[in-house]
């Protein structure tokens, strides 16, 4: 079946992808996102959170984004090279 | 229509704002004396050729800015929606100083290591109140690397013209300040800003924020985590309605 997947790592992704019926959100992020850790990301599923045993259904859109985007100034005297 | 030539093409990267992105860059920071930021958006063929300037819902303080996670998200699929591919809106991030140094804190650092990292290419620019701007362009094929990387306004594309009414809307839309400081007489406590269920997969936020609301001062501050701390004494620094309310000198 196909899920529409969109990322931001790596050359960035959203596209339609094909996975095998009864993958689950946590198996998809392992295999697509080796070596990240879920914490850094916001995972949805059709614009919501879920679970991580939540199996991906035809038609599903997946989103991976980054997490804590924050910028500050800088502090007097602080280093910034 | 573009109107570059080849030797435009061969030059060293650079980073360009049409005309209207730059403006309406430089409208929202001067909205208000906080930071603001979000996304450059660009062209499928001119990846580092900012046509505009995306907001995403976010907490502003006079130095700090935080996206909103779901606002991002959000932004991500109504990008996609559009037609865009993630190199087009997610690459360059882009947020103002309100002091006039461009130069990025280690929390910029940090954010465009930690977050766009892991893009093949990322921008850093960061625009400050009196003009100046700085831009790290970073990739990681090849070799990788990164470099700083001028930035230009390019007048040789088509532009639309200046939109103030609707730049304001967006911008009330999505920037919220956030008061580091209150006045010592606010009997709040600390604000319960978010808590997610242990169950929802993906990040994991603190589930409480403390916000600066007490009598005791000293206390509050001894209280503070380094970085809150640090924040706090810029904010108390730079809020002169503050001392001029006060007409008292704080020893720290």
């Amino acid at each position: 079946m196909r899920i529409l997947f969109v990322n931001n790592d790596g050359a960035g992704f959203a596209d339609y992808v094909t996975i095998t019926e009864g993958t689950t959100v946590e198996q998809f992020f392992t295999i697509k996102m080796e070596g990240r850790e879920p914490s850094d990301y916001l995972i949805r599923v059709n614009r919501q959170p879920v679970p991580k045993d939540y199996c991906l259904q035809e038609g599903d859109r997946v989103t991976i984004t980054p997490t804590k985007i924050e910028g500050a100034a800088c502090r007097l005297g602080q280093q910034t090279a | 229509m573009k109107n570059r030539n080849n030797s435009q093409k061969n030059q060293r990267p650079m980073l360009r704002f049409s005309p209207t992105a730059w403006a309406k860059l430089l409208f929202c920071r001067d909205m208000t004396e906080t930071e603001v930021g979000g996304f450059g958006i660009t062209q499928a063929d001119d990846l580092l050729f900012v046509t505009d300037f995306a907001l995403v819902k976010q907490k502003v303080t006079a130095v700090s800015v935080s996206f909103d996670d779901e606002s991002v998200a959000d932004f991500f699929e109504d990008q996609v929606a559009a037609g865009r591919r993630p190199e087009q809106f997610a690459r360059i991030w882009l947020h103002t100083h309100p002091g006039n140094s461009p130069e990025p804190s280690m929390t910029d650092k940090a954010t465009f290591t930690r977050v766009f990292g892991k893009c093949d290419w990322s921008v850093m620019c960061i625009v400050a109140q009196d003009g100046s701007s700085f831009a790290r362009l970073r990739f990681n094929v090849g070799p990788g690397g990164e470099t700083k990387i001028p930035v230009c306004l390019d007048y040789s594309c088509e532009f639309d013209a200046a939109n103030f009414e609707l730049w304001k809307q967006q911008y009330i839309a999505n920037v919220a300040r956030e008061e580091i400081f209150r006045p010592i007489d606010t009997k709040e406590k600390p604000v319960l800003v978010r808590q997610l269920s242990d169950d929802i997969f993906g990040e994991q936020i603190p589930a409480v924020s403390q916000q600066f609301a007490s009598e005791d001062l000293l206390s509050q501050i001894d209280r503070m985590e380094p970085f809150e701390r640090d924040i706090f004494m810029e904010e108390l620094a730079i809020r002169s309605d503050f001392w001029d309310e006060e007409s008292e000198v704080f020893y720290g």
